[in-house]
């Protein structure tokens, strides 16, 4: 852990390496769960372009995973605060792993939410094309997201984080998209029931990609020390994409 | 699990109570009137320059942490603040050393009425060998202020939040108090005068934790009557009790061994996001 000397410093070396791997430590077991999280996420869009129930109930099952991971996660962290007390970027970073892995955990409960959708919808659900394909676009994008998010954290590459807003400017357009696709479906009870619970979809992965924007948010916190959401103007326009 | 109920909310390995919602105290308003202005200092101890270039402002009824490793000139600095340097041989101050305005190394300055108005209390308690009572009113006594001595007395013990400990004992020998009590009894023999600043080098290094958190409740205090300069090797302490920190490192650069100031900011700031990498460093553990 002993890095090289500054110029102007009269000793060198890190006092407490201990701490520091430990930090270290605790960044990547956060980070890990985004893995399992993802994980989850691709399990769900192939359930959903597939209709694939069992595989649906075995994410319902597996978000004790995300669950476990968050507990454990969130316990050390309090473990290290009370013990190590961390201050300037430590400080900065435990706070901004403590967000962390509450995003991750709702990511997960979003999964879940959708492999219920997809069960509670039935073997027999009449599956539309043009909603399907939008909804794996929309999946792709929010898994797109949570990738992103995960390597600008770990690189603390502001740049991409920021670039995150891009990609999810395609989430709230497919978004409006998915309800017109919807409300489009036909007269028939089933069809309507079916993409009600697609509109309920579309929302989950919605709130995928949001919570993906928060630990985006955390990264240019741990760069530069101030909070600032990536763009109000964004927000709204999600938000309103949301309620339409 | 698998209910259809939509997942919500972090997962709990127990029933919680209801979170309460947390609100952020209003950020106190820090003074702005300036008692100390250091104004390009530099600090000799014969040819060797032990602080470089010093220039700082130390705000009225404010706590006001010195950190930084050893070596660095903190305490050269604080003792600078009432003169406690001028019996070293070889010490000199250049520069200005502002005291309301005034500069406190002119020819002119009485050194002994710069300490009546800036009292020091240091590492280790060093009360007298007397009583409780004598401890508080020597310098009183000294100073001809012997009206109302019982009063003046019982003043600073309360105002040093002894005298519920002591008043049944009053002539007892100081060094029967514990460490803590006889910290608070320097403190108490600081402000029986009436001081308007209190230097503190060091006071807790020597203490217990439960002695320590009694001088820094202290601390809180007495700043609304005083302003306080608190050197400490303890940075969770600065951060503890101090609105301002400043820290000092060395410069040893191009041969010197030289204390600088680095960064001097709102402890919060300087605690969360320090502007100087060298801060950085320093409190994170990076660098000694």
């Amino acid at each position: 852990m002993a890095s090289e000397p500054e110029p102007g410093h009269p000793v060198a070396g890190d006092l407490r390496p201990t701490f520091h791997q430990e930090l270290v430590g605790l960044e990547e077991q956060a980070l890990g769960a985004l893995d399992i999280a993802s994980e989850q996420l691709d399990n769900v869009l192939t359930a959903l372009a597939s209709h694939d129930l069992p595989l649906a109930r075995l994410v319902i099952a597996d978000d004790d995973r995300v669950d476990g991971r968050y507990l454990e996660t969130h316990q050390a962290i309090l473990s290290l605060l009370a013990r190590q007390t961390p201050v300037a970027g430590d400080l900065r970073l435990v706070a901004a792993l403590l967000h962390l892995i509450m995003h991750v955990e709702r990511i997960g409960d979003q999964c879940v939410n959708i492999a219920k959708l997809i069960v509670l919808s039935g073997p027999d659900a009449p599956l539309e094309g043009e909603l399907l394909a939008k909804l794996a676009q929309m999946g792709a994008v929010a898994s797109a997201l949570v990738t992103q998010c995960q390597k600008a954290f770990r690189e603390r590459d502001l740049p991409l984080a920021t670039d995150m807003l891009e990609k999810a400017a395609d989430v709230t357009k497919l978004n409006r998209d998915i309800f017109r696709a919807a409300l489009a479906v036909g007269e028939h009870p089933d069809s309507r029931e079916w993409a009600t619970y697609m509109v309920l979809v579309a929302r989950a992965l919605e709130r995928i990609a949001d919570n993906a924007i928060d630990i985006g948010e955390q990264v240019a916190f741990v760069v530069t020390g101030l909070f600032q959401e990536f763009s109000e103007s964004f927000r709204p326009a999600i938000r309103t994409g949301m309620q339409a | 699990m698998e209910s259809n109920q939509p997942e919500t909310g972090a997962p709990s390995a127990a029933p919680m109570a209801p979170l309460a919602i947390a609100t952020r105290q209003p950020t106190e308003t820090v003074s702005t009137e300036v008692v100390f202005d250091l104004r390009g200092v530099d600090i000799y101890y014969g040819a060797t320059l032990a602080v470089a270039d010093l220039s700082m402002q130390v705000n009225k009824n404010v706590i006001t942490a010195m950190i930084g490793p050893s070596g660095c000139g903190k305490s050269t600095v604080v003792r600078t603040l009432n003169r406690m340097n001028d019996s070293i041989t070889g010490f000199r101050v250049s520069g200005e050393v502002l005291y309301h305005g005034h500069n406190m190394y002119d020819a002119a300055v009485d050194p002994v009425e710069v300490r009546r108005r800036i009292g020091m209390v240091f590492q280790r308690p060093n009360p007298f060998p007397k009583s409780i009572y004598d401890n508080i009113a020597w310098a009183p006594r000294i100073l001809g202020l012997k009206d109302g001595l019982g009063e003046r007395v019982e003043k600073a013990l309360r105002g040093a939040a002894l005298w519920e400990e002591v008043k049944d004992r009053l002539k007892g020998s100081a060094l029967g108090l514990s460490g803590g009590q006889q910290q608070r009894l320097c403190i108490a023999r600081a402000i029986a005068i009436e001081p308007d600043v209190l230097l503190l080098d060091e006071p807790c290094s020597a203490l217990d934790p439960i002695a320590t958190a009694s001088v820094e409740e202290l601390m809180q205090d007495l700043k609304n009557s005083y302003t306080l300069v608190i050197v400490t090797h303890n940075m969770q302490q600065a951060a503890r009790v101090a609105e301002r920190t400043a820290f000092f490192s060395l410069d040893v650069s191009a041969g010197k061994r030289s204390g600088i100031l680095v960064e001097y900011d709102d402890t919060e700031k300087l605690f969360t996001r320090p502007s100087d990498q060298r801060t950085e460093d320093y409190v994170t553990g990076r660098f000694g």
